[in-house]
């Protein structure tokens, strides 16, 4: 899905529209291939930290996503193994957001849960975005 | 299960690695390619995904906990420098305590300069 939310729209508390995530037996080895990791265990189940990754992917498709943006910290809890081919169900926030000498801090945070509702991954995705020309 | 020792993975980073990331990981930022925009921006060329780092970290974990790692592992890291390729880098996991059968690790990304790019902690439920 793709909006046109401006990142300057943004607001504490706001939330984005659900969505579906699965992730298939060759999207798992072209990102292990891309990462390097060798495929060994992952042959039933997701790389964690890939979920994340696809998380992140979606945050950027929806948002319009300013230049000067850094991705600064990632924090990530995982309650189960996310299964190949599993439709889960990914809600996502934002949990923190603030400005200070042109430079705004944001947190979103994303909510992981498979078709019963039971939670996968919870992770926190954190950014800075510094104004247009500033080097940080 | 004791705390396992966590193996630390080292890994060269080229540019073609990025730009597998890019597809693969979903994240075109141009940032991170060979673009106008990465050569103008805060770092004066391409800079790797963030997360190129971070996997490591999660491939080193896994190589200690095996798929206990994605069933109760858990990380809290920041990133402190970007990882400019061609660049080989090393990500390194040192136990921190062991309690109430949780297993915590500091861990550390570092270049081939000894400069951090990347630090936190991970944990993993040993029992």
């Amino acid at each position: 899905m793709k909006t046109d939310l401006e990142f300057s729209d943004l607001r504490k508390g706001d939330t984005f529209a659900e969505f579906p995530l699965s992730v298939t037996a060759d999207e798992v080895l072209a990102y292990l291939d891309a990462t390097g990791e060798s495929p060994a265990i992952w042959t039933k189940h997701v790389p964690p930290l890939f979920l994340d990754a696809l998380v992140v992917a979606e945050l950027l498709a929806q948002v319009k996503i300013p230049k000067g943006v850094m991705h600064t910290g990632q924090e990530h809890e995982s309650h189960r193994a996310a299964r190949i081919d599993e439709v889960l169900t990914v809600r996502m926030g934002v949990a923190a957001l603030s400005e200070k000498r042109g430079v705004t801090l944001a947190a979103f945070e994303a909510d992981v849960r498979d078709a019963a509702g039971e939670p996968v991954t919870t992770m926190r995705i954190s950014v800075m975005v510094a104004p247009d020309g500033v080097t940080v | 299960m004791t705390a396992p020792q966590v193996p630390s993975v080292t890994r060269r980073i080229e540019q073609e690695r990025v730009d597998r990331y890019a597809v693969a990981g979903r994240d075109p930022n141009p940032i991170h390619r060979e673009t106008p925009e990465a050569y103008a921006g805060p770092f004066g060329r391409p800079a790797a995904h963030g997360m190129i780092l971070l996997a490591m970290v999660s491939e080193a974990m896994g190589a200690a906990f095996g798929l206990a790692w994605a069933e109760t592992g858990s990380f809290k890291v920041r990133w402190r420098s970007p990882a400019l390729p061609p660049v080989t880098v090393t990500a390194s996991a040192t136990l921190k305590k062991e309690q109430d059968g949780l297993a915590t690790y500091e861990v550390a990304v570092q270049d081939e300069h000894g400069e951090t790019l990347l630090t936190g902690t991970a944990a993993a439920r040993t029992a």
